[in-house]
């Protein structure tokens, strides 16, 4: 039997709502829950190509954030064990010699916060990865970007977590969150749980955890599609943009993004498109088998940029809210916990506050 | 590609829906996986009874050249070694044949997938030479090669013991046939008689223990009613833990599944014309629950008549006149084989009905009422 009060109740164990009790239980200043309407990595933390994914991250401010979390990666590992995170380098190839000018501008862009992209020409990037499509015109390369075992990673978030404390409810989906004086009393499947704070992880099912507060969290769902290949012989080094070779050599491949609601299904439509593209980018991929695909459904916040911070109106309910929450998840995690147990945070946190949303519809209405 | 109907499968439920389907002039496309037709058909040797009407008991083998000799139809075509592999956001099923992959643009879909036999899983179930009862049956008679010279049995249902009958009279030395519960599962007499003529041996309320050798099947251990451990020489273990519908077809075309034991686990939910949650696909055969050969024919008709009904191949009247008899004929043939199988599917198919608020038609009323009074 579980207890029923808690200082702080975060909903949903993705990497986000993993990272954020992880991170928070460190402490061990506050009782923490975790509760989930499924099981670990049934959601979109499970259906990811999982980049540690810094580069093209722009403006830089937002390159900026992303940078610090994947530059946490490597101390997150001698903390909480191997998540297999590997700092491939990430290589975004163009096609088009007219496309050198957007990269040169994004290099000099992501310079100013100390993130170095190099410009590559053709021969530099087949020297690179050789597998590429001799077609390349050049690529953007940035040696920041790698990728993570997702399942690994959330899995060592929950165990950490759970050694300092904190407790983890599954199946157990919240029905209703009502704040009575300064306690919020959240009703799920299976019990009622009270607690003086709540955090909302939901990804984007938070947009329905946002309507039991009386909120319009301003984010979408988006589906992505990924193929996966029967195991290859290691032959790519990188992680190339849609593309990356997992430890067992499958290689994952995926591009699209549907905005479909909930809906989990795969379509051929974009099966073939992604395989096509793949192909194109690595034409030996075209001997390749594929043996299975996956959806996922991810969160897009409106205006594309993380929402971290409190939820505007209603004290003590926090949202953490972002599309790359594998590449953010050891920075959300610190900052979160920064945020609830000091009141402030070592990065200011007003660009992504939720806030941002009401002045955009304020300057839209004037 | 264009047609009035595709059909996923080549089995006995997929040949005998397109016989239908065809026989009215309905353009038909044939799905099948491997290069020839008739799904478990081709390795089944033994007699076939208690067949539809317009068959003769028959052997599975020579069944198939029946069936297959009337699709010689030029409104049929036929697509071997393709798989149905997924479906485009219009609601049509995209097949490959590993090179290509293209969509059919059918206006319905009878899904004929089958069924595929469940393994048992215990210490050493992985060695070469434990196999399921099919397998054994695919080398002997389709392939033509010796799955063993001492062969275990695990399992005592019908198909089991049939199994073991072929391999028996291939020469091969039946040492015992294992069953975990108190009393063989079979009910056929044929069957029963040839074991008990030929002495093989039962264990029942006996379980496997556990399997071992170096690189191939060599001893088993069955653990005995009284607690016993006997161990046995054997190099051959087959299994026979039932059949399940296979899914995944249903799983892309996002039709509703439910859970009937009876029928073999997970099966989708389907009406008495046996059309599924979703309107453009049908069902038939071992797919819309686990049963014999017999029902497994008169399903793809019904499934098929039920297709070409809303594509205005045949009238209403003519087609409830039709698929009454072959309800009728479900019912005598399935209540033979095993009546609970019979009771599951109406069960299922009146939930079906009533969830939707669909009345079901006036000639399931005997059927009704022989299950309330029979």
């Amino acid at each position: 039997m579980i207890n029923n009060k808690y200082d702080v109740v975060v909903i949903g164990s993705g990497v986000v709502g993993s990272s954020i009790a992880y991170h928070l239980s460190e402490s061990k200043k506050n009782n923490i829950l975790v509760v989930d309407k499924g099981f670990p990595m049934s959601g979109t933390s499970g259906s990811t190509q999982a980049w540690v994914w810094v580069h093209s991250k722009t403006p830089s401010w937002y390159g900026e954030l992303s940078m610090y979390s994947a530059e946490l990666y490597p101390f997150l590992e001698r903390k909480i064990g191997d998540v297999e995170y590997k700092r491939t380098g990430g290589i975004a190839p163009f096609f088009n010699e007219a496309d050198r000018e957007g990269a040169l501008r994004l290099a000099e862009k992501q310079a100013e916060v100390g993130i170095e992209v190099d410009v590559l020409n053709r021969e530099e990037v087949l020297e690179k990865e050789p597998a590429l499509s001799q077609r390349v015109a050049g690529a953007t390369f940035c040696k920041l970007d790698g990728n993570v075992n997702p399942f690994r990673l959330v899995e060592l978030y929950t165990k950490a977590a759970k050694k300092n404390g904190a407790v983890f409810s599954f199946y157990n989906q919240v029905v209703t969150i009502t704040k009575k004086k300064d306690i919020f009393q959240i009703e799920t499947d299976q019990d009622t749980f009270y607690s003086k704070k709540v955090i909302l992880a939901g990804g984007p099912w938070s947009k329905d955890l946002g309507k039991m507060l009386g909120v319009d969290i301003p984010i979408k769902q988006v589906r992505g599609q990924i193929l996966v290949t029967e195991p290859q012989s290691p032959f790519l080094k990188h992680t190339i943009g849609g593309i990356r070779q997992a430890d067992n050599g499958e290689v994952l491949i995926g591009y699209s993004k549907e905005e479909v609601g909930y809906d989990k299904r795969s379509t051929l439509d974009i099966m073939q498109e992604t395989a096509k593209m793949a192909t194109e980018f690595i034409p030996s991929l075209a001997k390749a088998n594929v043996v299975r695909c996956f959806s996922g459904i991810r969160v897009m916040p409106k205006d594309g940029f993380p929402i971290i911070g409190e939820v505007p109106e209603v004290r003590n309910a926090y949202i953490a809210a972002m599309h790359s929450g594998i590449t953010l998840s050891p920075l959300v995690g610190t900052l979160m916990t920064e945020l609830l147990e000091d009141g402030e945070t070592s990065i200011d946190l007003t660009r992504f506050s939720m806030n941002r949303f009401d002045q955009m519809y304020s300057r839209i209405s004037e | 590609m264009e047609t009035d109907l595709v059909i996923v499968g080549g089995g006995p439920a997929g040949l005998s829906a397109a016989i239908t389907a065809t026989s009215y002039g309905a353009d038909v496309i044939l799905i099948e996986e491997s290069f020839s037709l008739g799904g478990q058909l081709r390795q089944q040797t033994q007699l076939h009874a208690n067949l539809p009407s317009k068959f003769f008991a028959e052997r599975g083998t020579s069944l198939v050249k029946r069936l297959t000799s009337q699709l010689e139809t030029p409104n049929l075509k036929i697509l071997r070694n393709h798989t149905m592999i997924g479906a485009y956001k219009n609601g049509h099923i995209g097949v490959t044949n590993g090179k290509t992959t293209f969509e059919i643009e059918a206006k319905k879909n009878i899904i004929a997938s089958g069924a595929a036999e469940n393994a048992w899983i215990f210490p050493g179930w992985t060695l070469p030479g434990v196999m399921t009862a099919g397998a054994a049956q695919i080398l002997l008679n389709r392939e033509f090669v010796y799955p063993g010279k001492q062969v275990m049995m695990i399992g005592s249902n019908s198909f089991a013991l049939e199994v073991v009958k072929q391999l028996y009279e291939c020469g091969i030395s039946v040492q015992a046939i294992v069953e975990a519960s108190e009393t063989i599962l079979s009910r056929d007499q044929a069957l029963l008689s040839m074991c008990k003529k030929n002495n093989i041996p039962f264990f029942l309320n006996s379980t496997i223990e556990s399997v071992s050798g170096s690189g191939h099947v060599e001893k088993m251990t069955i653990r005995t009613s009284e607690g016993m451990m006997e161990e046995l020489e054997v190099d051959l273990i087959c299994t026979a833990n039932g059949f399940s519908p296979i899914l995944e077809a249903f799983q892309i075309m996002s039709c509703d599944l439910t859970h009937s034991e009876v029928l073999g686990g997970w099966l989708p939910t389907y009406s008495v014309n046996f059309q599924t949650s979703n309107p453009s696909v049908y069902l038939a055969g071992n797919a819309a629950g686990i049963t014999s050969l017999g029902s497994i024919l008169l399903t793809g008709e019904i499934a098929a008549l039920s297709a070409l009904e809303s594509l205005q191949f045949i009238s209403e009247r003519d087609s409830n006149r039709k698929k009454a008899a072959l309800w009728e004929e479900l019912y005598q043939i399935e209540t033979f084989f095993n009546k609970d199988t019979m009771l599951a599917r109406l069960e299922l198919v009146k939930h079906y009905h009533s969830e939707r608020g669909l009345p079901l038609p006036d000639f399931v009323d005997p059927l009704k009422g022989e299950m309330l009074f029979g």
